[in-house]
């Protein structure tokens, strides 16, 4: 057995306890040896970490409009199904575990990386059908439900900060709306779209920022 | 509330002085006097607080800072290998946390009393860290101003300017309505903002990237050869002031704004062999200036886009 074996079986199999084969090269293997140390290590610091707290709802709203804003998701189509938990709830299940945040993630850029070298060279093709004529819809969607629940919350507040996030999140809202109007006259219109995506990604963030406040704060 | 509380307390004793005998008014009135005037010191003497520290460092220190309060920051260097922090308050609604961890500097100003109103939340902040310092900054409202530093920075306000000069690293500033205004800087530049503008003067950065929604922005200076500059406004104006030495690739466009054009005679048609052309959407203009060495790209969505060679 060599080492490329060793780091094989390790990680199909976990390295405690080591096969007999592996075992008997880890040992006369300074390199191997090494490598299960770092391992071993690696995994007791790992047992040693408190429980996770799950991520706030913004996260996953931020994350859902960066990945649609950069085109590795795209709006989903209008389900048939009846009402259904958004997608960015199963997300948020699967994201549990950091091993499989890591994977997913990485997944999802390949994914992309795909998808974008098979595009053909006139431009990236556009299915037919509703869903896709909405450029970040489903974005807007989750945004405009997150932007509801902070009015709610906020209404009372008369602090200068609350006051200048709400002007200049009304700032957005207007340039979301121009935006829009632009994108429906001329879908093609690739400044359009680019501002569009800029507002949306402004309105995440400023959504953050204002329920970061309003949790630190309030 | 020291003068609220005493005024009060005046005023039932006014009722009640005329009840009372002459001699003995004339010995309460001069003890009310004084404990008026002693009183109504309280909250001069409490907008006077400061506090000061200071932190000896080894190398290159970090210092961050959180200032939730409403309140300037300023921050100076020296040729010591010691940060000094001097925080100011106008009440004792405010509390400052200090902690150094080797040669990284926290400092945080936090609200003790949630009911506070806005002018009791003043806090400044004045440092002198060394020359080469790295600086995380990040308030709401107050001003953040920086002078001669030399290291990575990100700087953050919701509605306060952010004031650099001869400050040189990889500066990222995020503001919400706070405008930049950047002068004489290195290095690279990246500013974001939704109604604040940017105005960047006599610089030397080789990247910048300004985005804002609705701000102006103003790019006075060279362009450095092989540098890469960005500006982009939704509605505002986008300026730029070339001088007639910089050597630069240009793309400008807009949607529904316009392209004011006032460098004709410097900009010539694109010599690196690529053909530019505005879509059917957008009007643009696109050129060399000189050998076209630097890439500059400018948009605005619905606002104007100027370029002019400054005098």
């Amino acid at each position: 057995m060599q080492c490329k074996d060793v780091e094989f079986v390790v990680e199909q199999e976990g390295f405690a306890p080591l096969p007999e084969a592996a075992q008997a090269h880890v040992a006369t293997c300074s390199h191997c040896q090494e490598y299960v140390t770092d391992l071993a290590t690696i995994v007791s610091v790992a047992n040693e970490l408190p429980a996770e707290v799950e991520p706030p709802a913004r996260v996953w709203v931020s994350l859902q409009a960066q990945l649609e804003l950069e085109g590795i998701i795209k709006t989903p189509a209008i389900s048939t199904q009846g009402e259904r938990s958004p997608w960015w709830r199963g997300f948020r299940d699967l994201f549990r575990s950091r091993a499989l945040a890591t994977a997913t993630v990485g997944a999802l850029i390949v994914a992309a990386g795909v998808l974008q070298l098979r595009q053909p060279p006139g431009g990236p093709a556009v299915p037919a059908g509703p869903s896709w004529q909405i450029p970040f819809a489903q974005t807007a969607k989750v945004l405009n439900e997150q932007e509801v629940d902070l009015k709610n919350i906020q209404l009372a507040s008369t602090s200068p900060v609350d006051d200048s996030f709400r002007q200049n999140l009304q700032q957005v809202d207007d340039f979301i709306a121009v935006c829009e109007r632009r994108m429906q006259a001329a879908p093609e219109d690739d400044l359009a779209r680019e501002y569009l995506s800029n507002a949306y990604q402004q309105k995440a963030e400023l959504l953050s920022a204002m329920m970061d406040r309003e949790g630190s704060v309030h | 509330m020291g003068i609220g509380m005493m005024g009060l307390a005046a005023s039932r004793s006014d009722l009640g002085l005329a009840a009372l005998r002459p001699d003995l008014k004339r010995g309460i009135l001069p003890v009310l006097a004084a404990a008026t005037f002693l009183c109504s010191g309280l909250p001069a003497a409490a907008a006077g607080q400061h506090l000061e520290k200071h932190f000896t460092v080894n190398a290159r220190p970090v210092v961050v800072i959180h200032n939730v309060a409403n309140g300037r920051i300023e921050v100076k260097s020296w040729k010591t290998k010691e940060v000094d922090v001097v925080a100011s308050q106008t009440s004792d609604k405010i509390g400052f946390d200090m902690e150094q961890a080797g040669d990284r500097i926290d400092v945080t100003a936090n609200i003790l009393d949630t009911s506070a109103q806005p002018r009791e939340l003043e806090a400044s902040l004045l440092l002198t860290v060394p020359e080469e310092t790295e600086l995380q900054l990040k308030t709401e409202t107050g001003l953040i101003y920086v002078e001669q530093v030399m290291g990575d920075m990100t700087l953050e306000s919701v509605a306060g300017d952010v004031h650099l000069k001869e400050v040189s690293g990889y500066i990222i500033v995020r503001t919400t309505e706070g405008s930049l205004v950047c002068t004489q800087c290195a290095g690279k530049l990246d500013f974001k903002s939704i109604s604040g503008g940017a105005q960047v003067l006599q610089p030397a950065l080789t990247n910048v990237s300004l985005f804002t929604t609705s701000g102006n922005i103003l790019f006075d200076g060279d362009f450095v050869r092989t540098g890469l500059y960005t500006m982009k406004s939704g509605k505002g104006l986008v300026e730029v002031r070339f001088s007639g030495n910089d050597s630069f690739d240009l793309k400008a466009q807009t949607a529904t704004g316009t392209v004011d054009n006032r460098a004709a005679a410097y900009l010539k048609p694109d010599s690196h062999g690529v053909k530019h052309l505005a879509t059917k959407f957008t009007k643009g203009l696109f050129g060399t200036v000189g050998q076209g060495l630097a890439k500059v790209e400018l948009s605005s969505y619905s606002g104007t886009i100027r370029i002019l060679k400054r005098d």
